[in-house]
């Protein structure tokens, strides 16, 4: 993908907040970018209660975490995004022609203004911290699954005791030779009704067994996994190890970027402004007085965030936007003109 | 040998994640942050056996390591339950 391209609005975090914010960059006609450090968007959503419901999002008496997360997506593809999952944002420099220039972990990336929306800072997969963890994260050793026939006829070893764990043996099970799931006690904390469907499956469970170490040279060949209670060792052989662990969040490099910091929450003003110009904050991650952390309020904060950053790359524009209805019914017009003349 | 536990309140994100896996541990106020069910967040209480699974797995699933667990007291301050 070809970064050199100047964005006029990056979001960094692609949770609820930053996937309306992008949407709504869009109405306002600016390019939009989102970088989010997981290789899937939802922010904790999708990553911690996808099955929960939501019950305080205007217009829906209720509505589960991830039906909201298909339905942002769904809105803000009325709109041309580039999305770079994957990606955690490192250092932010801003050049004398007033582009910023943001590194990440996988590149460079250019743009006129920044809108944070990382809620609690960049969610990154638990590590296991066993010995060899860090020489196989680029061979085969897994954190996400995110193409199952990688894993075809594969002796894969899974660890985890959660829902995503028990899901993940269960859609491997038919794809892969052999799936082993090692957990560290007998009870699994999956819902009843997906253990009952494990215990009946070929899944080979291994319990209450914790990893020691993984052996091999330029991949994962063996792991060790040793017995909670008398320490007995086993050795497994393996194709792939897929850990799943859950997440850890944390606010990570943004903290060093002189940004006003308050309680690992970033300050910003009425408009949504930092104390850097062109950088803004909306959603969880941003403080101000009489600030309230719900998703509903982000929701309010995110046109905000892009109606002030429009003014800021474009002094002309102005900052109370056209009624959604009138942007959105003009472009409905011209799809319909576009296909009458073809 | 004993074990006590504690929720950092100034990490925890009030994301849920703890009560469902340890539900007599874990309580929330009604700012939705997490604290500890046995005795108000002190960390003073020793959490009975059969509880320490549920408390590995409560401390596996926080997002921001906020859930504390060690084999002497804490000695916080008490959290009023709403």
């Amino acid at each position: 993908m070809d970064h050199s391209e100047v964005m006029d609005i990056t979001i960094i975090g692609g949770g609820p907040v930053g996937l309306f914010t992008a949407f709504y960059a869009g109405l306002r006609q600016t390019s939009v970018k989102i970088i989010e450090s997981l290789p899937h968007l939802g922010g904790q959503l999708s990553a911690l209660y996808p099955e929960k419901y939501i019950y305080d999002i205007a217009g829906f008496p209720k509505v589960g975490a991830q039906q909201l997360v298909d339905q942002l997506i769904e809105q803000m593809n009325q709109f041309e995004t580039t999305i770079c999952l994957g990606e955690s944002v490192e250092e932010v420099e801003k050049g004398d022609n007033g582009i910023f220039k943001l590194t990440t972990n996988e590149g460079v990336h250019y743009t006129r203004t920044i809108i944070i929306t990382a809620g609690n800072g960049a969610f990154q997969a638990r590590k296991m911290n066993i010995i060899g963890e860090d020489k196989f994260q680029n061979t085969n050793l897994h954190y996400f699954v995110n193409n199952m026939n990688q894993f075809k006829d594969k002796k894969v070893v899974l660890f985890g005791g959660g829902d995503s764990a028990v899901d993940w043996a269960l859609m491997l099970e038919p794809i892969a030779e052999k799936v082993t799931l090692v957990h560290r006690r007998d009870k699994f904390r999956a819902h009843e009704h997906s253990v009952e469907l494990l215990r009946q499956s070929k899944v080979d469970i291994v319990t209450p067994y914790v990893p020691v170490e993984l052996i091999g040279d330029e991949k994962i060949e063996g792991v060790i996994i040793q017995e909670t209670k008398n320490s007995e060792q086993l050795e497994l052989e393996v194709d792939d190890v897929l850990v799943n662990y859950g997440f850890v969040s944390s606010l990570g490099p943004i903290k060093s970027w002189d940004l006003e910091i308050d309680k690992n929450s970033i300050v910003v003003n009425s408009k949504m402004e930092t104390n850097i110009e062109g950088i803004y904050a909306a959603g969880d991650i941003c403080t101000y007085d009489g600030k309230v952390k719900l998703i509903a309020s982000g929701f309010g904060e995110a046109p905000v965030a892009v109606s002030n950053a429009k003014v800021y790359i474009d002094p002309t524009a102005k900052v109370q936007p056209l009624h959604s209805t009138s942007v959105m019914g003009e472009q409905e017009t011209n799809k319909k003109k576009d296909q009458v003349s073809v | 040998m004993a074990t006590y536990t504690m929720v950092d309140r100034s990490t925890c994100i009030a994301c849920g994640a703890c009560n469902p896996n340890a539900p007599d541990l874990f309580e929330y106020t009604e700012d939705g942050l997490s604290y500890a069910l046995l005795d108000g967040n002190e960390g003073t209480t020793e959490v009975p056996e059969d509880l320490i699974e549920d408390l590995e797995d409560a401390i596996d699933g926080c997002p921001t390591d906020s859930i504390k667990m060690a084999d002497t007291p804490f000695n916080c301050q008490k959290v009023e339950a709403s």
